[in-house]
């Protein structure tokens, strides 16, 4: 099928669309990107295409969240025909599929976040009203991290990222979230849908097809969504120089005192006393733990007195 | 394909979509033959290690002008045998046009190129192809015939009249059907190479080679004393170096197979051409030398094995070829389940076809003939003294003595071979032992 054909979008591959619409916002990418060490050129190649561990936990989430509220996962990633086989992968998995064509998806930092998030955001509109997005929070193709924001604020949807676990409320259109919190702390989230949620590849797998749906999704055309004549680029928001030489930064460095023999004394330590060297050992554990207390203890490296931890 | 089969209704099951697997279901598909593939890499041709030349001519009849369309690297037109030591190399080298024209002769490839291209052909015709998906197994009936294999996805047993095993050297499914026995050392080899990158001008200049022609250099004596040899090709950006050592004797040297292709490109003969050549990719491969005596039985009742899964990959010092045999057993063997299922036998006496076409054609004949050439090759005296005895040879014909007159040549064979302690009777032994296997 053509990139980026006007007129009506095409209907998602897979299966009818029933119940409440889950959308696993993809990244597929060349996991093993080479990275020329001298010009700092990447080179990626589209046949080892696949999800990251992050985009595999947010289509399982998906499709956990799909099958407690009985509805519908619609696999959605932006790039060119080259990933069409990620996307099979998750037709196998009962999702429906759709690509946006989307010629720089993996400049990695360079690529225009806003517009991208613009032209997915149009997608999963033109698919029907979504009561979750779900991401992965890392994006492999070195991309800012920004996209599920900027889908959320297109969409006018609550938002929820970097999550370690995400469950739904079958009752009702909430999605149950876990972050992480500094100092080993988390903070539990109800979210309402519509919500967009971003997690981490935090104790889940993406299922394995059956071999049966592996080999009736394979080869199956990917439909491309229409294009978007309302999503203009406007251009990256960050600029990427060109490679240059490691250049550390100025340290200050206080001028040496005194003449040059009083330095070089003070450098070598020739005439400073100090103990020599002693061998203590072989010890046992306790009679070796008494002795590295003992030293540290001359040596003014005691613990400060107080109440035992 | 208009309707994709159910999994139990298949035909036939190919397992590898290496060269064997995807000719074996090229010409099962256009047999009219219900044939998925399975795969276990992501993609054809990236689990696979190779570094070596294509001879595609087999393809001929089967994908015409399949030169207008295969993803070549270079078109080989140089053809180097070098025999070395530490600081000697002679050199044989061969050089024709004729191998950069239509129909060409030999090609160097990316094999997950050339392996994608091959399993396209197949997928075109209306076979299925499923990746990322194991066989771990067999799965019979009570009359232990092979009717399918198991799988490693849910749901993964799938039937089917005939089971084609071309899963690679130390063939699991082979083994399991009874045909492979344990692996046996001895008669296996291993490759490993490096991939450095090179601007393709550089390549061109430094090989002398025209833009789009490729070089193809095969070593002896470069492998420390184990049995085996090195070779050097070009790619459009990139070069192959590497050796292919005896496994037995590896082992038994205790030197580790990176030392081997550090000192290769170490070599006064070869470090020019490689100088500032960027390693992109460190690569090591189990291969199948064991030749005619080491095949296993090609077919069992609903099951044949193909390709290096059946050790058909030619080791006979001329001649390095794996992939064109490959090509050549899977479209026999696909053809051979066709006309199987055809008749409604698939026993191994159905499938006894498989084993006469290679018999008339050149995988087995080739096999055959050469078949005292691994033993041969990889002798010590073919490793290390006659290595040894061509290259002083070589090095005191050319070299001016004055005043003193040249040396006759008897002479100096016959010195050189008083020196590393070889008898003419075994140079006389061995010529005819060489020429009765290359006759």
């Amino acid at each position: 099928m053509a990139d980026g054909g006007q007129g009506p979008a095409p209907a998602p591959v897979g299966p009818s669309p029933v119940g409440p619409l889950v959308v696993a916002c993809l990244d597929p990418a060349d996991l093993r990107q080479e990275v020329d060490p001298l010009t700092g050129e990447v080179r990626a190649d589209w046949r080892r295409a696949d999800l990251s561990a992050s985009d595999g936990a947010a289509l399982e989430h998906s499709l956990r969240a799909a099958e407690a509220w009985g509805g519908t996962v619609l696999a959605l990633a932006a790039g060119p025909p080259g990933l069409d086989p990620v996307l099979e992968q998750a037709v196998a998995l009962g999702a429906r599929a759709l690509r946006v064509p989307w010629s720089d998806a993996h400049s990695g930092p360079a690529v225009d976040a806003v517009a991208l998030a613009a032209a997915l955001a149009a997608a999963i509109s033109q698919a029907g009203p979504p009561a979750l997005v779900v991401c992965g929070d890392r994006s492999p193709s070195r991309g800012i991290g920004a996209v599920p924001a900027l889908i959320a604020h297109h969409l006018g949807a609550e938002q929820a990222l970097g999550l370690v676990s995400l469950t739904v409320d079958q009752s009702s259109q909430v999605v149950i979230a876990e972050r992480r919190l500094d100092g080993g702390w988390r903070e539990r989230l109800r979210v309402r849908a519509p919500a967009v949620c971003s997690v981490e590849a935090a104790g889940v797998r993406l299922r394995r097809a059956p071999f049966a749906a592996a080999l009736r999704s394979s080869g199956q055309p990917i439909p491309v969504a229409a294009s978007q004549s309302g999503v203009a680029s406007t251009g990256a928001q960050l600029r990427i120089g060109g490679p240059r030489p490691y250049r550390p930064r100025t340290k200050a460095v206080a001028p040496p005192m005194g003449g040059t023999h009083d330095r070089l004394l003070a450098l070598t330590g020739v005439l400073v006393a100090h103990d020599p060297p002693r061998i203590v050992g072989p010890l046992g554990p306790v009679e070796a733990a008494g002795e590295l207390l003992d030293f540290l203890d001359g040596h003014g490296y005691s613990p400060p007195s107080g109440p035992a931890q | 394909m208009a309707d994709t089969p159910s999994p139990d209704s298949f035909d036939a099951i190919v397992v590898g979509a290496g060269p064997a697997g995807s000719a074996a279901a090229l010409a099962l598909a256009r047999a009219g033959r219900s044939v998925v593939i399975i795969e276990r890499g992501p993609f054809p041709g990236s689990k696979n290690v190779y570094g070596g030349v294509v001879y595609a001519r087999v393809l001929d009849d089967v994908i015409p002008n399949w030169w207008e369309q295969v993803p070549v690297q270079r078109w080989v037109v140089r053809r180097s045998t070098m025999v070395m030591t530490g600081s000697q190399a002679v050199t044989v080298d061969v050089r024709t046009q004729a191998w950069g024209r239509p129909p060409y002769n030999g090609m160097t490839v990316y094999r997950a190129d050339f392996d994608s291209w091959l399993a396209d052909q197949a997928v075109a015709a209306g076979a299925s192809l499923v990746t990322s998906t194991v066989a771990t197994g067999l799965v019979r009936d009570g009359t232990g015939r092979v009717t399918g294999v198991r799988t490693d996805r849910p749901g993964g047993d799938l039937a089917s009249r005939v089971v084609i095993a071309c899963d690679g050297v130390n063939s699991f499914l082979a083994k399991e059907a009874g045909l492979l026995p344990k692996a046996d050392a001895a008669h296996h080899t291993l490759g490993v190479k490096e991939v450095l990158a090179l601007p393709a001008e550089v390549i061109e200049d430094r090989f002398g080679l025209a833009p789009g022609e490729g070089l193809d250099i095969e070593m002896i004596g470069c492998t420390r004393g184990i049995p085996g040899g090195g070779f050097l090709y070009t790619n459009r950006d990139t070069v192959n170096v590497g050796v292919v050592v005896s496994l037995t004797g590896l082992a038994a040297s205790g030197v580790r197979p990176e030392e081997l292709i550090a000192d290769l490109k170490e070599h006064p003969a070869v470090a020019p051409w490689l100088r500032g050549a960027a390693v992109k990719e460190y690569g090591a491969h189990l291969i199948p030398e064991g030749g005619y005596d080491a095949m296993p039985a090609l077919a069992a009742d609903g099951f044949l094995v193909a390709g290096d899964a059946a050790g058909m990959t030619l080791a006979a010092g001329l001649w390095l070829e794996g992939v064109n045999f490959a090509i050549g057993a899977g479209l026999a063997a696909g053809r051979a389940a066709a006309a199987a299922i055809a008749q409604g036998d698939v026993t191994a006496a159905g499938l006894a076809g498989y084993r006469k076409a290679l018999e008339a054609n050149f995988v087995l004949q080739d096999h055959k003939r050469l078949r005292g050439a691994p033993q041969l090759v990889l002798s010590d005296r073919m490793q290390r003294q006659y290595v040894q005895l061509i290259c002083d040879l070589a090095e005191q014909v050319f070299t001016v003595t004055n005043p003193e007159p040249k040396p006759g040549l008897v002479k100096l064979l016959l010195r050189g071979a008083r020196r590393h302690k070889v008898r003419v009777r075994d140079l006389v032994r061995d010529g005819i032992e060489t020429a009765k296997v290359f006759r």
